[in-house]
Parts: C-alpha cells; sequence; structure tokens
C-alpha cells in the first residue's frame, strides 16, 4: 500500500505539468468566452436598444435573455474541455509509452521495484482518475465565477439565471462529465474506470508480444466490450426490451465487474510473466 | 546461488538462447562472454524477469524466480534507468523511498568514490558520468547478487579505470556478480568465472584462475581458442 501511494505520487508529479496546462487552457479560454459572449450580447442590445431605438421588451421578445447556456454552448467553452478529453486520452497512452520509449528506459527501474508490478498498473490508472476527476473538479469551482463575471457584466433584465445543477442538466457534454445525480456520477465514472483499464490491458499486451499485441489488444478490447455490453445487447436486439430498466443496470454493472476484474487479472499476468523491456 | 538452466528463448523465429545453462555463485564474479547479439542481455533480463523465457528454470538460492528472489539481486543495465530530468540526488531519493535496502552510507561512498555531483542533472551526463551513476545506484542496494549489462560499454578509458577499481573494493565482496561484455581486457584479471557464449550456447565455461594456473592462458587466450 505504501509502495502504491509512493507510484501515485511519483506519477502525479510527472503529470502535473501537463494537468496545469490544461487547467491554464480551461480557465483562460472559458474566462474569454465569458468576456467575448457577454459582450457580443451587450453589443447586440446596444444596437437595437440604443441605435434602431427597439423597445425592451420588443428586444427580449426577439432575441431573448442571455443566459449562462448561450456561453456554454459556444466554442470558448466547448473547447477545452475537448482539449482536456483529448489531452486524457493521449496521456493514458503515453503513461506507459514514455518508460519504455527513448533513451532513458525508465521501465527497467519499475519493473524492478521492490513491489508488485500490479501497483504500477494501479498507480497509473489511479493517476489517470486524478488527473479526470482534478479536472472536473476545477470546472465546477469555474462555472460559478464565470456565472458571477456574467451577472457582473450583464444587467438582471438581460440575464436568464441558472444553478450549476440547472446548467448540468441542460447540457449534454457537462451532464457527461458531471452526471446530474451521484448514481449517473459513479455509473459514468465507474465506465471511464472500466475503458481505461480495458485499454491499459491493450497496451501492456502490445509491450509483451509487439505487432501480435497490437492484433491481441484490439481483439481484447473488442472482446471486453462486448461481454461487458452484452445484457444491453440481448435487451436491444434479442429479448426485445425483456429486462426492466433497474435489472438492465444491475446486470450491466456486474457485467463491467467482471470485466474490470478480468483486465486486472489479467494485466497482473502479463506483468508477471509476459512483459518485455 | 543463481541457476540457469537449460534456458531457451526466441524473439519471433529467431532463437536466441538455444538452453543455456552456468551458475553463478556468492563471492564469485562470472563474466558471460560474447559477440554483440549474442544473447547476453536477455540471459540478464530473463534473470530479472524482464523478459520471459520459452523454457528453462532460473533458480535464486535453490527457488524459482519470485518477488523475494528478485530483491535479492540489482541489476545495473547498460542504459540510465532514472528519468533525464532527475537530479542525481533526486534519484538517490528515489530509490531511498521505494527500497528498504537502499544503503545511503554505501551510496554516499560511491558518489565520493566516483567524485559525482550530486546536482547534475542525469540528461547532461556524460555517458561515463552516466555509467557510474547507474553503478552506484545499483550497487547502493544490500543485496546478494549484481547483475551488470556491459558496464564498460562506449566509455572513456579513465572512466573505465575507475569503474574497474570498484570491483576490487569492499563494495563488491561477498557478493555474486555476473557481468556481461565483448571488452574483457579491462577485467580480466578480476574474473573468477568465465562462460563464452556462442549461437545461442555455452560453449565454454572455465575458472579463469586454473586456465592462467594449469595452462598458463589468459581469458583472452581461451576466447581466441573458442571464437577463431
Amino acid at each position: 500500500m505504501k509502495n502504491y501511494l509512493k507510484l501515485v505520487n511519483f506519477e502525479f508529479n510527472r503529470i502535473a505539468k501537463l494537468f496545469a496546462v490544461l487547467l491554464g487552457i480551461t480557465f483562460v479560454m472559458q474566462m474569454i468566452g465569458v468576456i467575448v459572449k457577454s459582450r457580443q450580447y451587450l453589443n447586440i442590445v446596444n444596437e437595437n436598444i440604443f441605435e434602431a431605438m427597439m423597445s425592451k421588451t420588443q428586444f427580449l421578445e426577439q432575441v431573448g435573455q442571455l443566459s449562462f447556456i448561450d456561453i456554454a454552448r459556444s466554442i470558448w467553452f466547448t473547447a477545452p474541455i475537448a482539449i482536456c478529453a483529448a489531452g486524457i486520452g493521449f496521456y493514458i497512452f503515453l503513461i506507459w509509452y514514455r518508460d519504455w520509449i527513448g533513451k532513458n528506459t525508465f521501465a527497467y527501474r519499475l519493473l524492478m521495484l521492490p513491489t508488485s508490478r500490479l501497483n504500477i498498473f494501479y498507480a497509473k490508472i489511479t493517476t489517470i482518475l486524478m488527473m479526470i476527476i482534478g479536472l472536473v473538479a476545477f470546472q465546477l469551482i469555474l462555472i460559478p465565477i464565470e456565472m458571477s463575471i456574467m451577472k457582473a457584466m450583464v444587467p438582471d433584465e438581460f440575464r436568464n439565471d441558472l444553478n450549476v445543477k440547472e446548467l448540468v442538466v441542460s447540457l449534454p457534454q457537462l451532464n457527461l462529465m458531471i452526471g446530474s445525480s451521484i448514481g449517473e456520477f459513479f455509473l459514468y465514472y465507474g465506465s471511464g474506470f472500466l475503458v481505461v483499464s480495458i485499454l491499459f490491458t491493450s497496451i501492456i499486451l502490445e509491450r509483451s508480444f509487439g505487432w501480435k499485441g497490437i492484433v491481441a489488444g484490439v481483439s481484447y478490447s473488442a472482446l471486453a466490450i462486448a461481454v461487458w455490453l452484452l445484457p444491453l445487447f440481448l435487451h436491444e436486439f434479442v429479448l426485445n426490451g425483456f429486462f426492466y430498466p433497474m435489472e438492465l443496470l444491475i446486470l450491466e454493472i456486474i457485467m463491467g465487474l467482471i470485466v474490470l476484474t478480468a483486465s486486472i487479472w489479467f494485466s497482473r499476468f502479463l506483468l508477471m510473466k509476459k512483459i518485455t523491456v | 546461488m543463481i541457476e540457469v538452466i537449460e534456458v531457451e528463448k526466441s524473439y519471433g523465429r529467431k532463437k536466441i538462447l538455444k538452453g543455456i545453462s552456468f551458475t553463478a555463485k556468492k563471492g564469485e564474479i562470472t563474466c558471460l562472454i560474447g559477440m554483440n547479439g549474442v544473447g547476453k542481455t536477455t540471459v540478464l533480463n530473463a534473470i530479472m524477469a524482464l523478459t520471459p523465457i520459452n523454457k528453462g528454470k532460473i533458480l535464486i538460492d535453490g527457488s524459482p524466480l519470485d518477488k523475494t528472489g528478485l530483491e535479492k539481486i540489482t541489476f545495473i543495465p547498460d542504459t540510465i534507468t532514472m528519468l533525464p530530468k532527475m537530479t542525481i540526488a533526486e534519484a538517490m531519493e528515489f530509490m531511498n523511498d521505494f527500497y528498504t535496502y537502499w544503503n545511503q552510507e554505501r551510496a554516499n561512498e560511491l558518489l565520493g568514490f566516483f567524485r559525482l555531483n550530486r546536482k547534475d542533472r542525469i540528461s547532461s551526463l556524460s555517458k561515463g558520468n552516466a555509467a557510474k551513476v547507474n553503478l552506484m545506484l545499483g550497487l547502493a542496494l544490500d543485496v546478494d547478487y549484481v547483475l551488470m549489462d556491459e558496464p564498460f560499454s562506449g566509455i572513456d578509458m579513465f572512466s573505465r579505470e575507475e569503474i574497474t577499481n570498484v570491483f576490487t573494493s569492499h563494495l563488491i565482496e561477498n557478493r555474486a556478480v555476473i557481468i556481461t561484455t565483448h571488452e574483457v581486457g579491462d577485467i580480466e584479471h578480476l574474473i573468477d568465472k568465465v562462460v563464452l557464449l556462442d549461437d545461442g550456447l555455452v560453449t565454454k565455461e572455465f575458472s579463469a584462475e586454473e586456465a592462467r594456473e594449469n595452462e598458463g592462458k589468459s581469458v583472452i587466450d581461451v576466447m581466441r581458442e573458442v571464437y577463431q
């Protein structure tokens, strides 16, 4: 346990710069977005009410109030989320390959550490999870600040104020990131954890068997996802909606746990018996 | 004792090791000698479970390779095993964090012995100094077995001398050392046992002292007989 925690700390320190860059991009782009979108709206207000002499009521009927949803749907808000998602996706591979590829093969040291090699797997997956949760938490802190900036810039009568929960429910990308309930949060992040563990197993397969490992990794990923989603396929295409939603959810959780256990067990076997430096 | 018994290893269709057997005892320096690509590094990687073997057994003190066995061995590869951005001090701290059997006193002694600067970054080290850091990190572990892969490869004469001096010091005493090299000249007088590899097999295994005393031959003389 102690070595696992040390490895997590070590891995997290290695991503600290990338993590800080992603936080920085999110902060800067979204702040600019709030200011730009609020100013654009205020310009429209000025053009219509003060220059075209439209009444406030007429304007609100035709153009409507500015809602934070309008800002959150803009490229300023969604692009950093996409960049962070891409960054994490890239890092899922980099977190393994950087230790093997290049002049300095740190993989030697990692695999020779006096700890279970599975701790390397756990530490890397924990780091990815910490990175994701860190970015989501940062986004949740940022949203109220961005809302306050919008409130400070746009007068009350031109604003449609929402709270964070209403915003999350209204926007699919935020709903997927945060979930509209605690159950959804665990479901989304459990699924994400499972997908990362399947990818990790595939990467370890590639590191163990080279080109053959790529084929094995892709096949393993396809098989694992098929097994995981089997109840859903059966429900949709074979059994014509046989299960109640709760039954289907429980079956998916069970299948997910089976696939997760298999992935961890298989990764342990590969790390102990098949991995090559 | 490390026992390598009938070990076979293939990379794809190419069979690198075709049934290699040898032993390495405590207090002895065993040298694996062979031309490039003969499988010397593969043998060391196999002992450390860094590459799987296809057949055969590797025993550490009579037991098959496992976590306990591996903790009795330190492996010093021919490439630096620390992150380039680390300083030597940070690399030492890393080792101290993870290895309960890291000997800080010995590490400091080796640091002085090799005249290394703790503040130097790994990425800024010359090949000779990188080899010394590797050696320092490996030898500062309190273990019974030391595996060294080509410690003299591509480094200057003075660094080679410094590294050679380690073999005659108390830093190696009572440990079993397995060293791979194709440049045997520097350490010929230090070797206890020689294992000559060719075409994936052990072609000759002999005591360097016996060859010298009984046959009047140096290790290089025996190598010439075998390889030419």
